[in-house]
């Protein structure tokens, strides 16, 4: 069950982003943009899970690192409680990568083989000297454990003596070393079975809730994010094309996009899974180096008119909910 | 072998040598696929779905040996003997085999050669099994690349496989798959990497091809979505072991075994927002030294002393559902399996 929210405090605020990639090929070559992340603007609150989703390439990955200073925005702004990151050096930097940490998808290629356990999770706190001696860190990696669900002996253990999903309890275990305000959590479920998912997902959520910590949740898998996430965010070629509520978003998509997305995830249930009627898009996803004019959908949209070629759609409010769609605003209006 | 079933296996155990020691990766497991029906197989990563059929399809590793009562494909029986080595089986499977039986793999580009041209690589095997023409051969490979979508197939046979999506791929290995008009395709995972729109496209694909030619499919899968959505009957694998066979309506709206309702739990759940998950604690045993019972009894809340100390038996339901589990034993403490919903 995700924990309650405080709506006044913002945490993260992320403002007409973009982040582009130089595609060109060679040195003579015509210059190409990957615009992974193309004017993006949301807000998370303290304490909320904000999902994010969307088809593989859109840009979720991208708009992640580039919250944590992995990658250099092209244009906008990016707030921590307040506080914009572009231009923070030195203290302030030490202290930013210690209050954002990533959780990445692949349990296996994140933890170094020829670690220990007790190696991995100390060695943020060591970067970060926050404990003076052995015997604290000691004391601080057996609590983290037993947190995670797994046992203190565990701390002179290889990450290979463990399955898939003690490993991502392992990186979870060192992501919290550091006592983070925000964690942004790539896929971190995608790997594992599914009996083992609802394992990860309900220590995040007993996690948020006693730490008070904010997730930013990425994944593709509809059903989970919709659990776990506060809203949710439906992103396309590097633009976010609905963000509301979750469940409203999840029983009631508004954006063509997310009505196609949704229908196609498969229902596990043996009747209503065979009957289910699905929006089956036409066509490919568009590349990003050369997206569509005006709407980035608009190329497999069975509702696009000719304004959605001429200019491109902006967020607008519907309730709790904001859409970006021409159609949802003239039906609106 | 019933009239209608074209693949039929009893008692396939399949085990590799490694460092560490023997792996049970299938411990003496028997099912059965009836024609033009899809067969579903769900289970936990490493429970060992991929070696079952990879076997039953003659492709083996090598340190892999592979023991069996029976298998009988399209009417034809594989002798005791054939399983003296690999080699010998491998053989056997290749014969029985022949163009009746197709697989169709999670990662595409394990099928495709990426020097080839998509063209060359759909009309070879045509070309080698049949008496076609190189022009009939390529007009059935744009027949075929037309049957599973794929947009002006006379240009896109020219090119090459890292000029298609993911989604592509897939459809062009699909396309191969079906160039004989296979009796039987065992798909692994096949949607396993792509985007739920793409595969909701691939999904209705396989199942309208399965119809039109009649071919029986065998969808591997963790995805209990997906299994609902496509498959006719259901087997449940834990530890090596089928531990539950039923039809779709058997397994998801009367589940037996105590993995199959904890792995609907896992799912339910997250349809019903307020309500925590339900995980099923612990891990998958290890197969290198499997336990003597039941392969789920580490992670069962029902296990009773028994169920460590022997395999429970197959309990039948109904002609096709059928369970492994020692709380069907009228010994069992009423009360125990107070916890099935
Ligand atoms: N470092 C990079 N350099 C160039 N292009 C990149 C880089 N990282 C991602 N991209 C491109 O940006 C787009 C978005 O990628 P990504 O953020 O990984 O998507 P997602 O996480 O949604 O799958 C893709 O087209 C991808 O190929
Ligand atoms: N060539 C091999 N050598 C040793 N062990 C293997 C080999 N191939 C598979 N296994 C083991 O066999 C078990 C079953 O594997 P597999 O059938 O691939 O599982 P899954 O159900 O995930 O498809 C696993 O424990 C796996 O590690
Ligand atoms: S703006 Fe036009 S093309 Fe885009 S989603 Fe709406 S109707 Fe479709
Ligand atoms: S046999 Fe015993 S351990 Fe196995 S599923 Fe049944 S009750 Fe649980
Ligand atoms: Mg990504
Ligand atoms: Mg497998």
């Amino acid at each position: 069950m995700p924990a309650n929210i405080v709506k006044d405090e913002v945490v993260l605020k992320v403002d007409h982003l973009k982040t582009y990639f130089d595609a060109t090929k060679g040195l003579f070559a015509k210059k190409q943009t990957v615009k992974a992340v193309d004017d993006v603007s949301f807000e998370i609150y303290k304490g909320e899970t904000f999902g994010l989703v969307g088809e593989s390439g859109c840009g979720k990955s991208t708009l992640g690192r580039t919250i944590v200073k992995i990658y250099e925005p092209t244009a906008g702004s990016i707030e921590i409680n307040g506080r914009d990151i572009a231009g923070i050096k030195g203290d302030e930097l030490k202290s930013f990568r210690k209050d954002i940490q990533y959780i990445f998808q692949d349990p296996y290629a994140s933890l170094d083989p020829r670690m220990t356990v007790g190696e991995i999770i100390k060695e943020p706190m060591k970067i970060h000297g926050i404990y003076k001696t052995e015997e604290e860190m000691d004391a601080r990696v057996s609590q983290l454990l037993r947190t995670v669900g797994l046992k203190p002996d565990h701390i002179r253990r290889y990450p290979h003596e463990f399955s898939g999903g003690q490993r991502q309890r392992i990186s979870i275990a060192r992501t919290l070393a550091l006592d983070p305000k925000f964690i942004i959590c790539d896929e971190p479920i995608s790997a594992l079975d599914v009996s083992i998912q609802a394992q990860i997902i309900n220590l995040l959520e007993q996690i948020q809730r006693e730490l008070d910590i904010s997730y930013l949740f990425i994944a593709h898998d509809l059903s989970m994010v919709k659990h776990i996430s506060h809203r949710i965010a439906v992103m396309y070629l590097g633009q976010i094309v609905e963000l509301g509520e979750s469940h409203e978003v999840y029983t009631n998509p508004m954006h063509p996009y997310s009505q196609a997305l949704l229908s196609a995830v498969p229902v596990p249930d043996p009747v209503k899974g065979k009957e289910k009627e699905r929006i089956m898009l036409q066509g490919e996803l568009p590349s990003p180096i050369d997206p569509p004019s005006g709407c980035p959908f608009r190329t497999r949209c069975p509702y696009a008119m000719e304004r959605c070629a001429g200019e491109r759609p902006q967020m607008k409010m519907y309730g709790s909910r904001q859409v970006a769609c021409f159609k949802v605003e003239e039906e609106n209006s | 072998m019933e009239q209608n079933e074209i693949l039929k296996v009893n008692g396939l155990t399949v085990d590799f040598a490694t460092e560490q020691g023997t792996v049970h990766a299938v411990r003496d497991i028997s099912f059965a696929v009836r024609e033009g029906e899809i067969l579903g197989v769900v289970g936990e990563s490493g429970s060992g779905k991929s070696v079952s059929m990879y076997s039953v399809m003659g492709l083996l590793a090598d340190n892999g040996t592979v023991t069996a009562e029976k298998i009988e494909f399209d009417g034809q029986s594989i002798n005791a003997s054939d399983y003296d080595g690999k080699r010998s089986y491998e053989k056997t499977m290749q014969s029985v085999r022949g163009n009746t039986m197709s697989m169709i793999f999670q990662d595409p580009m394990t099928f495709l050669n990426p020097t080839i041209t998509i063209g060359k690589q759909l009309t070879e095997p045509i070309l080698n099994h049949t008496k076609l023409t190189k022009g009939q051969a390529r007009a059935r490979a744009v027949e075929l690349m037309t049957l599973v979508g794929i947009p002006s197939p006379e240009t896109r046979l020219d090119q090459y496989p890292f000029e298609f999506s993911g989604g592509m791929r897939q459809r062009i290995i699909i396309a191969m798959a079906l160039a004989m008009s296979p009796k039987l395709i065992i798909a692994d995972e096949p949607t396993t990497a792509l985007d739920v729109t793409i595969q909701a496209q691939v999904l209705d694909l396989i199942k309208e091809l399965s119809k039109k030619m009649g071919s029986a499919v065998i969808m591997i899968t963790h995805d209990l979505g997906v299994v609902a959505s496509l498959c006719d009957r259901i087997n449940i694998m834990y530890g090596g072991k089928i531990v539950e066979t039923g039809t779709d309506k058997e397994i998801f709206y009367t589940p037996n075994h105590p993995y199959t309702k904890g792995l609907l739990a896992c799912i339910k759940n997250p349809e019903e927002n307020d309500k925590d998950l339900v995980p099923i604690p612990g891990s998958p045993p290890d197969l290198l030294k499997p336990p003597a019972g039941c392969p789920f009894v580490d992670r069962c809340e029902s296990a009773m002393k028994i169920c460590k100390l022997k395999m429970p038996p197959e309990t039948v339901f109904s002609d096709t559902h059928k369970s492994a589990c020692w709380l069907n034993d009228a010994r069992a403490e009423k009360g125990v399996n107070a916890h099935a919903r």
